[in-house]
């Protein structure tokens, strides 16, 4: 004797076997009507297992909304939201110059694109930086991985709408175009469900606004709920001010955690970092100590250049739990990067602990244990993430890191080895170019460094090393005019550059003899 | 390490002109730890892999003909 089907479809949504699940439901919604029994209350059996069948759908894919972030250059460019062109400092996200605390300098640590210090954790959000301006967004070379979409309506939203395609080999589960939504915004418990399915797995903004519209009605504007997925809805749709007014309003009649992060999420949208600051720090006197608020303030700091704000309040969130990843991971880069390999090696070992178990964390083991003297271990864990590494790219990354390690004991012929693997694994690789430059320079191989910086700078403009190295090897072979471009635009790139500066000045010099 | 006064002398040039060649030298790239990935991120990337198989014609089938 087995258990009654729908009790045993709820236990598997329960342990999380949706694909389980969702064919017991629908084996349940197959059976001819008249074994169904009749209706006695409001909703019937056959209702429920409709319903848990699109959670259970929209469970396979479902990933955190507040997470989600994608914009496309179409939204940053033609962005309507932007008050003033020039942001007064230390109010915007969009230059990074703005910052009022000190960011690392980028002869420490290396910097993205956007010209914002790397850090040690990614979101969606943070994959692909923000260029500043338009000729630099399309000037960036699209590689695999910093291809940008044109607008986020043509990202990995619809990409993802593919997900009916992944769940449902035979069709759609439910039709939208044919589904009647003002009746089922009467129904509230059915309701919930099939809009999380239509917003989640079938990524129609537009059908599930129009649910949401009705289903808050019908609720007589009473139901914060309705309020978030509208707020939500109109986010994605672009109305920011919009979207502002939802979350306000579901704020004032239920006081969420949820909510705050969504608002927050407008507001950082709008570039206005100091609001979204302003709205964590209230959310925290009401909700002391909660890690997600903590957490966003540190991350807005981050982004803003303000490493130092930043790590304070990431030590914060470790102090109300000390299992965040993202928490212990940034603490490390930054004691990495500030030169203190041996606290942020405790910091790795602490996630490796906690059982992360992935290439990135091998590969920040092996770079902290060599500069932190621990020769033993170094080799195994570059081994190790080589062995874990998932895609090319990952591949890539670690090879790097290793070119590093050789040049590090002087092992020349290995250096030029793994930059070369390195560019093998990923022909985008600017770094990897870059380094190799300065290998055949130091071979005296003047016309392949060349070539090599070239590429180098034309991969990744943001960056100053090639510029430099481009100037001084010009300089050395006496073209000075190619020389001073390239200086100025190392400068451009990192303007308090001791070297460079020197270098344009011995530059002005000669042009001043001449 | 030999003892003695012979062993080993540093040579101070005293007269003359001191010069020091400060050639600037070309920098390497740093070191770059990889940030970790988020719990969404992977979900992401997983997601759409899924899709991208789902998408790819089975093998087996001849490649669609200009």
């Amino acid at each position: 004797m087995g258990l009654e089907p729908l009790f045993q479809a709820w236990s598997y949504f329960r342990r999380r076997k949706f694909r389980q699940c969702s064919d017991l439901c629908s084996q349940l919604l197959e059976r001819p009507p008249s074994e169904q029994e009749q209706p006695e209350s409001e909703y019937t059996a056959f209702q429920a297992a409709w319903s848990l069948k699109t959670r259970a759908l929209t469970e396979m894919v479902y990933v955190d909304e507040i997470d989600m972030d994608q914009e496309g250059i179409a939204e940053m460019m033609l962005d309507e939201n932007a008050i003033a062109q020039v942001a007064r400092p230390g109010t915007s996200l969009k230059l990074p110059g703005t910052s009022q605390g000190a960011g690392p300098s980028p002869a420490v640590r290396p910097v993205t694109q956007s010209g914002r210090p790397i850090t040690g954790f990614v979101r969606p959000s943070t994959q692909s930086g923000r260029p500043g301006t338009m000729e630099q967004a399309i000037k960036t070379p699209r590689t695999a991985l910093t291809a940008r979409p044109i607008t986020s309506a043509s990202g990995r939203y619809v990409r993802l709408g593919t997900a009916s395609m992944l769940t449902n080999p035979d069709g759609p589960f439910i039709n939208l175009s044919r589904l009647n939504l003002a009746k089922y915004a009467q129904k509230p418990k059915l309701a919930k469900a099939l809009f999380e399915y239509i917003f989640h797995h079938e990524n129609d903004v537009k059908n599930a606004l129009d649910l949401a519209a009705l289903a808050t009605e019908h609720a007589q504007f009473k139901d914060w709920w309705w309020k978030v997925q509208i707020g939500k809805c109109y986010y994605r749709l672009g109305l920011y001010r919009e979207a502002e007014k939802q979350f306000k309003s579901a704020l004032k009649q239920q006081d969420m955690v949820d909510t705050i992060l969504y608002l927050a999420k407008v507001y950082l949208r709008l570039d206005q970092p100091v609001t979204a600051l302003n709205l964590f720090k209230q959310g925290l006197d009401r909700f002391p100590g909660e890690v997600t608020l903590i957490c966003g303030i540190a991350r807005i700091y981050e982004e803003m250049n303000n490493i130092s704000s930043a790590a304070e309040y990431y030590k914060d969130v470790l102090k109300q739990d000390n299992t965040h990843v993202e928490a212990i991971a940034c603490i490390g880069s930054n004691h990495f990067y500030s030169d203190q390999p041996e606290i942020a090696l405790r910091f790795y070992r602490r996630l490796l602990q906690m059982g992360v178990y992935n290439c990135q964390l091998f590969n920040n083991l092996g770079l902290c244990c060599f500069y932190a003297q621990q020769y033993d271990m170094t080799l195994s864990s570059f081994e190790r993430a080589l062995f874990l590494a998932e895609n090319e790219e990952e591949t890539a990354d670690v090879w790097y890191n290793l070119g590093h390690v050789a040049v590090g004991i002087g092992d020349l012929n290995l250096a030029y080895q793994c930059f070369k693997l390195t560019l093998v694994n990923n022909n985008n690789y600017a770094e990897a170019y870059n380094n190799l430059a300065v290998l055949e320079m130091r071979k005296g191989h003047i016309e392949q460094a060349r070539a090599l910086l070239q590429t180098a700078s034309s991969l990744a403009p943001h960056m100053y090393e090639p510029h430099f190295n481009f100037a001084v090897l010009s300089e050395k072979v006496g073209d000075l005019q190619r020389s001073y471009t390239a200086a100025q635009k190392s400068e451009e790139a990192f303007p308090g550059h001791v070297d460079t500066q020197q270098l344009l000045k011995q530059l002005k010099q000669h042009f001043a003899m001449l | 390490m030999p003892e003695g006064k012979a062993a080993f002398r540093e040579v101070l040039p005293k007269q003359g002109q001191l010069s020091v060649e400060d050639a600037a030298a070309m920098v390497l790239c740093k070191p770059k730890v990889l940030p970790l990935k988020s719990v969404s991120l992977e979900k992401l990337e997983k997601l759409q892999r899924a899709a991208l198989e789902a998408a790819r014609p089975a093998d087996g089938t001849p490649p669609p003909r200009p």
